[in-house]
């Protein structure tokens, strides 16, 4: 717009973050910025193959992306939930399902009628019976939800699983051609004005100096800019989520293509599956205070079910964030503003979180007190919910085979997450947000899915008639079963809908 | 002690009654017995007539119609508030609770009307919302259909004492049962629970859980030492001048109209009038109520929960005073213990209720704030030190236009956009998501929705109308 002064925004770093934040900043912010990004190829990108959450959609519709599109490029899947193995005890496994348990109406959740039954002694089916999200998942069927708000096939969303090293390249493709630069090179050097503490520019190892009035860190592990150069020190939650290191390695896929994502526990973590069209990801989260390398390697080459595409890849990590995520004139996104392992699969939705709320604040100057808060507010936020509902996962079991499983069994967690865990334990009760990455249904599948069964229910679901709520259940529970069975096996669908191109 | 199965409240004004219909009615195991006390003068929350959009929701969660609560009692519909010399040189403009025009793209609309605001060439800011243009023109109906008035929220101005009636009738048909006399005493156990309310008469009733709906004076929570958080730092208006207007004006007015005036605010409505100011020193008005704006910080304590004025007290401007005592029921019943009851769940009810208060507050002060007039009590308005929480809104939305995400928050985007605009405080910096749509287009779009509103408000017929047709309905259906 004539008049508007427009920013230089340098982003530093490639990679998923890089280019999902070149992608939008230049699809959504025309005329507001102009986009140079740098990028090393000698630096390694950590896309390990992402799975995501269903906020991803909203995201690829923003940038004008046909899903199809993208989704036959990223070789990519659908993805219905995760499915956790292990945790709660060895031999467990559940669905935290994209959609909800029962119809998803009334003012008394379905999870309240159910345990009543369960407490009474009622053979009721496991609660999953009842979430269609989850008995498609577990039926290795997929179908794009209903928009009938009356439908069963309404009660769900979903997300995909992709390529990651594919998915950056895809949207480099999106954003060069809005007018993106990109230059390669690595940083050598980060200039700061001495008065005001804001970055004036990046040097690189050419000599060459790149100017800008606002920097986006998407440098990764490293924080090249807000980490290292600003000095943001970084809120360490290694206690809570001890986990600092993966090995990585794809395989060919020998079991089926599922609409969900798995992770599964291990001696000393977890390990992921994610199934994309041409290979599965796999990789083991574990906590090096009670493994080594080497018996973690071991352990996921033994554990994966075809053969390796690749060598293990070692990665090293630790839980936290930084105290602000913006500092000065510089925006860090995805790795470089803190990590949370990908057991929720909340990584990329992080980098989209702060991408969105960069856009909706983005400043006219370097001078930006007000949006900064607020930016800082809003990211504060997300990391600590998703931070708690992360070490549930971990506390909520009764496993004492390992050094590992007894020492997340006991350790101390943060109030705010006993105190929901006491809330549901008593009554079924789930802390409302109206806002945040997980809501209801989310908390129930986890908590119920991994042993915290609660002692009470909500006194009103002791108002209908027994004779009659069993029956309903029942007829729900078929219904579902039925409605599952007519849909198309997620592979199929793929076919249909997004086959990558053959292999070239 | 196990799941807590019955229930005392205390009150007999609104509060009281929607407590004592609302247990039984939503949760019939309970053995729910009423004092109907006679509530006090300064119980606002029962003597304040005109009340929020979510009346409703509370009204549907009892099975109650339109025709109990609405056409039998003689309430009267309402659409929201017009403000009137809040700020000089500016026009009135009406807070109704509805949607403000349409974003285009990715640009709200808001942020699109204060581009053109800032060129210099916005209509008003409510002629944009097609309940307040309905209500300038004197026109109504609920919302129906995908149009214009697909939407809009409505409240009522209710005829106190009918209503009481119907909500008596109404709790002794679901079975409340309500207990005569005079409440003498209050036993305490070792604890500090409450062990029974003691009667004139010498009736000792007991309970698992007590509703204090008492009013200000919290005869049962107010024994309790539960702290309190005091806003008469902020919310300087002390007195309340009430008067009901008898016979109700025959047009039913759809807007209250308050008007600031040297020292307060005044307003006319459906069924009352009234005036709210600090008091002089030294210049007592006879028959004014005092009230002490603050709230307790433990509504829920012990065995005690506090609803209505025993809760929080703040002045009736944007008529929150019912609406906080019904969110405290719903609460409350959400959250009724299914065991022995633990402190956390206290303490989350507490959280909560205090949240959602204070953002009350936030927003009833918003109107101060952002007000300017010459007078000293005006001057110093503008000049105190905020809440946070207000602090932080104000400050964003001066900067950017945007509001933050707050839980708890009982006014919608719509309700701030319409004081703040309304006041005419106007961002100094854009979304830059308004960009993308050049300004003629957007003019076009804002110049064919005000018409558009125009020309669906014309057939539409006056409260009055809407009434009568309403009534002549029932009747040919009885």
């Amino acid at each position: 717009m004539a008049g508007r002064p427009s920013l230089r925004v340098v982003i530093v770093g490639g990679g998923t973050s890089g280019w999902m934040a070149a992608a939008a900043l230049a699809r959504l912010l025309p005329g507001r910025c102009s986009l140079h990004l740098i990028e090393s190829e000698a630096i390694g990108v950590i896309g390990v193959g992402e799975a995501t959450l269903p906020h991803i959609r909203g995201f690829v519709e923003r940038l004008g992306i046909r899903e199809a599109d993208f989704m036959a490029w990223t070789r990519g899947t659908f993805k219905l939930g995760i499915e956790f193995r292990d945790w709660g005890k060895i031999g467990d496994s559940y669905v935290h399902p994209f959609g909800t348990f029962g119809r998803g109406k009334g003012d008394v959740d379905f999870h309240h009628y159910w345990t009543r039954l369960r407490r009474a002694g009622v053979a009721v089916p496991p609660l999953e019976h009842f979430s269609y999200a989850c008995m498609l998942a577990r039926g290795n069927r997929f179908d794009l939800p209903a928009t009938d708000p009356d439908k069963l096939a309404s009660t769900y969303g979903y997300a995909y699983q992709f390529d990651a090293l594919l998915f950056a390249p895809y949207l480099r493709r999106i954003a060069e051609g809005l007018g993106a630069r990109r230059t390669e090179g690595k940083v050598v050097e980060v200039l700061r004005d001495g008065a005001s503490g804001n970055i004036t520019a990046v040097r690189l190892e050419d000599g060459q100096a790149i100017q800008g009035d606002l920097f986006i860190d998407c440098s990764g592990f490293r924080s090249l800019l807000l980490g290292e150069a600003l000095a943001e020190p970084f809120e360490d939650w290694n206690h809570w989520l001890p986990a600092d290191r993966a090995v990585a390695m794809p395989c060919r896929t020998e079991t089926a293509v599922t609409p969900y994502t798995s992770a599964i526990a291990m001696p000393a973590g977890w390990r992921w599956r994610i199934p994309l069209q041409h290979r599965t990801g796999n990789g083991y989260v574990y906590a090096s205070a009670f493994t080594t390398d080497e018996d973690a390697a071991r352990a996921l080459t033994g554990a994966v079910e075809g053969a390796p595409l690749a060598d293990p890849r070692p990665l090293r990590f630790r839980a936290g964030r930084r105290r602000r995520s913006w500092a000065h004139n510089c925006v860090a996104i995805g790795l470089a503003s803190g990590f949370l392992e990908p057991l929720e699969s909340t990584s990329i939705y992080l980098v989209q979180q702060a991408i969105t709320a960069l856009i909706e604040l983005f400043p006219d100057s370097a001078k930006c007190a007000i949006e900064r808060d607020e930016f800082n507010r809003l990211i504060d936020m997300e990391y600590d919910r998703i931070r708690d509902f992360l070490i549930l996962h971990y506390h909520a079991t009764t496993r004492t085979d390992t050094d590992f499983w007894n020492y997340v069994r006991t350790m101390t967690v943060p109030d705010s997450l006993a105190e929901k865990i006491e809330l549901f334990r008593r009554a079924g009760r789930v802390v409302k947000y109206r806002e945040g990455v997980f809501l209801d249904a989310s908390w129930i599948a986890v908590y119920i899915g991994q042993g915290i069964e609660p002692e009470g229910y909500d006194p009103r679901a002791d108002l209908p008639d027994a004779t009659m709520l069993t029956r309903s259940m029942q007829a729900l529970h078929g219904e579902i079963a039925a409605t599952v069975a007519q849909v198309p096996e997620h592979l199929h669908y793929i076919d249909r809908y997004c086959a990558m191109a053959a292999a070239a | 002690m196990s799941a807590p199965r019955r229930v005392v409240v205390v009150g007999g004004g609104v509060t009281g009654w929607s407590t004592a219909a609302a247990l039984k009615r939503r949760v019939p195991l309970l053995d729910v017995t009423i004092l109907p006390l006679a509530p006090p003068a300064e119980a606002l929350a029962d003597r304040i007539a005109t009340t929020l959009p979510s009346i409703f929701g509370f009204h549907d969660d009892l099975g109650l119609g339109l025709d109990d609560t609405v056409l039998r009692t003689g309430s009267a519909y309402r659409l929201g508030t017009l403000f009137r010399d809040w700020v000089q040189g500016q026009p009135d403009y009406v807070h109704a609770y509805a949607r403000h025009g349409e974003g285009m793209g990715s640009a709200p609309f808001h942020q699109l009307w204060i581009r053109a605001a800032l060129a210099g060439t916005a209509p008003p800011f409510d002629t944009f919302s097609a309940a307040a243009a309905m209500a300038r023109a004197g026109r109504f109906v609920l919302p129906n259909g995908d149009g214009p008035f697909g939407a809009h929220g409505v409240g009522l101005t209710l005829d106190l004492p009918r209503y009481t009636a119907m909500l008596v009738a109404f709790a002794r048909h679901v079975g409340v049962r309500s207990q005569e006399g005079a409440l003498a005493g209050v036993e305490r156990d070792a604890v500090g629970s409450i062990a029974a309310v003691v009667l004139g008469d010498g009736t000792r009733l007991t309970a698992d859980l007590y509703a204090d709906c008492s009013g200000p004076a919290a005869l049962l929570h107010g024994l309790l030492d539960a702290p309190r958080e005091d806003w008469r730092g902020w919310l300087r208006c002390d007195r309340l001048v009430l008067e009901d207007l008898v016979p109700p004006p025959a047009d039913l007015p759809v807007l209250e109209q308050v008007t600031a005036t040297a020292r307060g605010w005044q307003w006319t409505g459906a069924m009352q009038r009234g005036a709210v100011y600090r008091e002089a020193e030294g210049n007592a008005r006879g028959g004014a109520i005092a009230f002490d704006a603050g709230a307790s910080i433990e509504p829920w304590r012990h065995n005690v929960v506090a609803i209505g004025d025993a809760a929080v007290t703040i002045e009736p401007l944007e008529w929150s005073n019912l609406h906080l005592a019904h969110s405290a029921i719903d609460r409350l019943i959400a959250m009724l213990p299914a065991g022995a009851p633990h402190p956390l769940e206290r303490a989350e009810y507490n959280r909560q209720a205090l949240a959602e208060a204070r953002r009350v507050r936030d927003f009833v002060l918003l109107h101060y704030v952002t007000a300017r007039r010459d007078e000293p009590f005006w001057r110093d308005m503008a000049e105190m030190p905020l809440p946070d929480s207000l602090a932080h809104t104000l400050r964003l939305f001066r900067a950017r236009g945007r509001l933050p995400f707050y839980e708890e928050e009982t006014f919608d985007r719509d309700s701030w956009l319409a004081v703040l605009l309304g006041q005419g405080v106007l961002p100094r910096h854009l979304d830059p998501l308004v960009d993308s749509v050049p300004p003629a287009e957007a003019a076009r779009a804002m110049a064919a929705f005000q018409t558009a509103i125009a020309q669906a408000i014309h057939p539409l017929p006056t409260p009055a109308g809407f009434r009568a047709a309403q009534a002549r309905h029932l009747y040919e259906r009885a």
